[in-house]
């Protein structure tokens, strides 16, 4: 029965318009599959698809994979004073038991994993206006970049010079910044409100080296975000808030585990800034892993700590992806 | 309407003005770092800053006279910095573009995730670990491990998934009928490969180049388990320096130098972009007006059989 | 009635078994069939004839099929079975850059790095043509489509109106023997659209060259094909001259399809040797079918152009066969011609009158009408 005009509620004749539709539109995913499968040159080449993989696999099996299957084949190996490289290859899981039992090990650990997620939660507190500035704020597509690239080139240095020159001439005992603040009385140069060597310091230094890693998938992720939609959604009557909450904040969610896997993975992983910037007095598993290699060439133990990092850090991926539903698609 | 547009211009004031202290945060260390390297004699590892205004840490850097004498030292890590990073960018350039080729056609199998979630790992393995398990495979092969060997590979991997990414991000944008129309036009595949692939992606390529060259050029914790004086690399150096307490305006001048390269080669990167990008638009532009002109134009040239008209 | 043979009438499908037999000139595709991987069945029992200075046009909707038979031809798909051949000459095992053919993409597919004039001297340049005698021609090709000026612009400053003719000159130039198209005007702009439709046809005149042409658009096909291959479902539904596809369509797809057509989908009623009454309910038509085998009580569907309806302003005769009374739901006014959008019984149903019956017509939605048709006009779909 079509919608005749003038009788009964007024609404639009679905069935013609469907009608309509199903002609044009018909078969759409076999047109789509023939399109897919037909863009790009012969896919029937699989020899060729292995020829161009070969290298970069045979790289990353040789550079990547077969050092972490290493390491994790020493943890289960016997130390011994004197053999070659230190190590016997007997099986044991004495490695393990040791540093189970090792509380300082645990210590240190939890420490380096809570150090991390507060690096991951200010970067992305500290983070967050940055990008929406980036993406949301500024007009056009050549400033955009341009400032991004302002922002993003500290990156391309060094982790460790930016680490010396973090801390000598600004954040340490007598940088600037407690200079500045002993003048106005909130220091002083015997006791620092920051003290150097100390979870702190490391902390903030982490934040600077690495916050932009949340930014740059922050950045990419609000750009993606429809303007027009944000305009509809004041039209309509929402306040900022509202907006923020139920239409940005879900499109950047994507964003922000990538971002929030990037920090928490290089700040766990990382030895150079933590030894220089926290000293002796604070380890990351990094750091102790050295101790037990370079120092008293404990390799099996080493690799047994480093095994367990990994295993950590696998853990805090997992739960910070649990966090969104990322079915990310790059 | 005006309140709405009041209210817009607020947040951006302020957003920008976090934005201009989130900047100063940034570089402040490395500025701080430049203007302490230009102190005097007595210059010291932090302010006040200790005059005259000296040239002399600086040239201390490559002239063997002038205290603290690590001129030495420093070229050598110069030219293994150097060398280094020039290998390492030109294979992370190489393995980037050939494993994206590879993944170009098989984007939909699930094998393909696997590979993917590899070079992943690559990114997020921990740069010491990575060093020691290289050292410890090195060592059971029965190799040497010198810098070449290890560190190199190891910074491969590192920058591999970087290149690896900006090369997905190129051939998203790459329209690959063009090269249906080139083989259609009487081009083989080496050809259509040499004429039209290569040259509208060379500026990923030369961008994996140079982020691998940066990357490496900046590495300290995969290559410090090598740390042998004559292979030394410039990170490697001012590490050392820094870790045995000779902190003194010469490792500023250093790292500022060290750091102006890292910065220079964003500079590279852009200006081969911006040159490039101008003319590998997919825009389509068309105004109605030209068109009938012009089709007009097509109309005239034509020697027309039975003129049809308009 | 120049209608094309239809053979293998044991099979229904409306192809035409070579009017020729293979090995002589034009295109044969013969029992082309493509199965993808995977299991889609793109094209199926495709037969087709094309002489040289042909213009055949593919219709259909998306995913018909019509895409993947010109690749086929082109040679950047390979059929699952069948063959191609031009001028006697197998195509099926030759790379696109070997065959005689050159294929206009729907988005032009130039090289952006390149300027007009390499675009176009391309093909010539991949056959290892001297540069003189390159230029010479290119230049030929570029005064031919009127873009001679333009020849060191990049495609990125050129309009898309201009980009389609550096994509037409760059296939001319290498002198195919057949040049494919793929939905060569659906980028552009709709007034440029139309003037295209008769640039494109009268190069084709007077190049001589046999064009196929690949597209969606209904208006487009009619316009500008000698013949006309309707698909659907990966199959041909029907081949002929735009007349008789647009006035005598054979199938209840290409009824539709083409457009403005009054489908009655009902059972045979009744029989009087040739005389069919096909009825569903509310309207009746009667249609002559020889060599129709239905018989009372089968399925039939029948088509009426809209264009063939007329208003019954006396509202006499017999409402029976061949009219209907309906219920007027829009007058759609354009200009020329006025589209009568009515209900009968809850079926649609469409009339096309001249527009100046538009004032006599307007704001009488709801009132009730007579229409009537000539049982000459009636087609009995397959």
């Amino acid at each position: 029965m079509s919608g005749s005009s003038g009788e009964g509620t007024p609404r639009l004749d679905v069935e013609e318009l469907e009608q309509a539709e199903e002609l044009v539109e018909q078969h759409l995913p076999k047109a789509e599959g023939a399109l897919g499968v037909a863009e790009g040159p012969q896919r029937r080449g699989g020899w060729i698809t292995a020829l161009w993989a070969a290298p970069g696999f045979g790289f990353l099996g040789f550079y990547l994979i077969a050092p972490l299957v290493f390491i994790v084949l020493v943890s289960f190996w016997t130390y011994q004073v004197g053999a070659k490289s230190g190590f016997v290859t007997d099986w044991t899981v004495s490695n393990y038991t040791e540093v189970f039992q090792d509380r300082v090990y645990w210590d240190n650990m939890w420490s380096s994993f809570y150090r991390s997620l507060i690096a991951v939660a200010a970067c992305l507190v500290f983070g967050f206006p940055i990008a929406y500035f980036l993406a949301l704020k500024v007009n056009s597509l050549r400033n955009q970049i341009a400032l991004f690239v302002l922002a993003l080139a500290p990156f391309w240095t060094s982790s460790l010079t930016r680490s010396v020159a973090w801390t000598f001439p600004l954040m340490g005992r007598e940088g600037a910044l407690n200079q500045l603040l002993s003048k106005i009385g909130l220091s002083s140069i015997d006791d620092p409100l920051i003290e150097p060597l100390s979870e702190t310091s490391v902390t903030l230094a982490m934040i600077q080296l690495y916050i932009l890693f949340m930014v740059t998938p922050l950045f990419f992720t609000l750009s993606q975000v429809d303007r027009t939609a944000l305009e509809a959604a004041s039209d309509l009557g929402g306040n900022w808030w509202r907006t923020f909450r139920e239409v940005i904040l879900p499109q950047t969610m994507p964003g922000v585990v990538i971002g929030s896997i990037f920090v928490f993975v290089l700040t766990m992983g990382e030895y150079g800034t933590v030894r220089l910037v926290g000293g002796n007095a604070v380890s990351s598993v990094g750091t102790i892993v050295n101790s037990k290699v370079e120092l008293a060439v404990q390799y099996p133990q080493g690799a047994a700590s480093a095994v367990l990092l990994v295993l950590a850090l696998i853990a805090g991926v997992f739960v910070i992806t649990r966090f969104s539903n990322l079915r990310e698609e790059l | 309407m005006m309140r709405r547009r009041r209210r817009l211009d607020w947040s951006k004031f302020g957003l920008g003005t976090y934005f201009v202290i989130f900047l100063i945060f940034l570089y402040a260390p490395m500025i701080l770092m430049a203007i302490l390297s230009f102190q005097g004699q007595f210059g010291q590892l932090t302010f006040p800053f200790k005059g005259p205004l000296s040239l002399d840490w600086w040239r201390s850097l490559y002239d063997e006279n002038v205290q603290p004498f690590h001129a030495a030292d420093i070229r050598t890590a110069a030219k293994n910095s150097l060398y280094l990073s020039l290998t390492a960018g030109a294979i992370v350039a190489f393995l980037a573009f050939t494993l994206s080729m590879a993944f170009r056609w098989r984007w939909r199998f699930r094998s393909d995730a696997v590979g993917f979630y590899v070079i992943m790992l690559a990114l997020m393995t921990p740069g010491y670990l990575l060093a020691v398990g290289t050292q410890l495979f090195w060592a059971k092969i029965g190799q040497d491990s010198g810098i070449w060997e290890t560190a190199l590979g190891a910074n491969v991997i590192w920058g591999l998934p970087f290149g690896f990414l900006v090369m997905v991000a190129v051939w998203n944008r790459y329209d690959p009928r063009v090269e249906e129309a080139a083989r259609d036009l009487g081009a083989d595949q080496k050809r259509t490969f040499r004429e039209i692939t290569l040259p509208l992606v060379w500026t990923g390529i030369f961008g994996c180049f140079l982020f691998g060259f940066t990357l490496a050029w900046n590495d300290y914790d995969r290559t410090v388990l090598f740390q042998v004086a004559s292979t030394d690399t410039l990170p490697l150096t001012i590490g050392g320096f820094t870790f045995t307490g000779a902190i003194r305006p010469d490792l500023y001048a250093l790292g500022t130098a060290t750091t102006l390269v890292s910065l220079f080669t964003i500079v590279i990167l852009l200006g081969v972009a911006a040159v490039r990008l101008r003319f590998v638009g997919r825009g389509r532009v068309y105004k109605a007006e030209e068109e009938l002109g012009v089709a007009e134009g097509l109309e005239g040239s034509v020697a027309p059989v039975g003129r049809a008209g308009g | 009635m120049a209608e094309e043979p239809v053979g293998r009438p044991s099979e229904g499908a409306a192809s035409a078994a070579p009017s020729t037999p293979p090995g002589s000139d034009g295109l044969d595709l013969i029992d082309v069939t493509k199965v993808f991987p995977g299991g889609t069945v793109a094209v199926e029992d495709f037969y087709l004839h094309v002489d040289h200075g042909e213009y055949v046009v593919l219709l259909g909707p998306s995913g018909c099929g019509k895409t993947t038979t010109l690749r086929m031809i082109g040679g950047h798909e390979f059929p699952t079975r069948g063959d191609i051949l031009l001028d006697g000459e197998s195509l099926v095992h030759l790379p696109p850059h070997k065959r005689p053919t050159t294929t206009v993409f729907q988005h032009f597919a130039l090289f952006p790095h390149r300027s007009v004039l390499q675009n176009v001297e391309f093909g010539l340049k991949m056959h290892g043509m001297p540069k003189e005698e390159r230029r010479r021609q290119t230049m030929e090709s570029l005064e031919m489509v009127g873009l001679a000026p333009l020849a060191d612009r990049k495609p990125r400053q050129l309009s898309g109106g201009q980009q389609q003719r550096v994509a037409l000159a760059r296939v001319l130039v290498t002198k195919p023997k057949a040049l494919l198209l793929d939905e060569p005007l659906g980028d552009l702009d709709r007034l440029l659209q139309l003037r295209m439709r008769v640039e494109l046809r009268n190069l084709q005149r007077q190049l001589g060259l046999m064009f196929v042409h690949v597209t969606h658009n209904q208006e487009e096909a009619l316009s500008m094909a000698d013949r006309i291959v309707v698909m659907n479902d990966a199959r041909i539904q029907q081949i002929g001259e735009p007349l008789a596809v647009a006035t005598r369509p054979e199938t209840e797809l290409v009824a539709r399809f083409m457009g403005d057509n009054n489908i009655i989908e009902g059972l045979v009623a009744s029989r009087e040797g040739d005389r069919l009454i096909v009825e569903n309910g509310t309207v009746r038509a009667s249609v002559v079918a020889p060599g129709d085998a239905r018989a009372v009580g089968d399925k039939a569907s029948v088509a009426v152009r809209a264009a063939a309806v007329e208003l019954d302003r006396n509202g006499s005769g017999p409402g029976d066969v061949n009219s209907a009374d309906c219920e007027i739901v829009f007058v759609e006014y354009l200009g020329d011609l006025v589209k009568l959008h009515l209900t009968a019984g809850g079926d649609r149903m469409l009339a096309k009158v001249p527009g100046e019956q538009y004032a006599s017509l307007r704001g009488r939605e709801g009132e009730t009408v007579r229409i009537r048709w000539k049982e000459e006009d009636v087609r009995l779909l397959r």
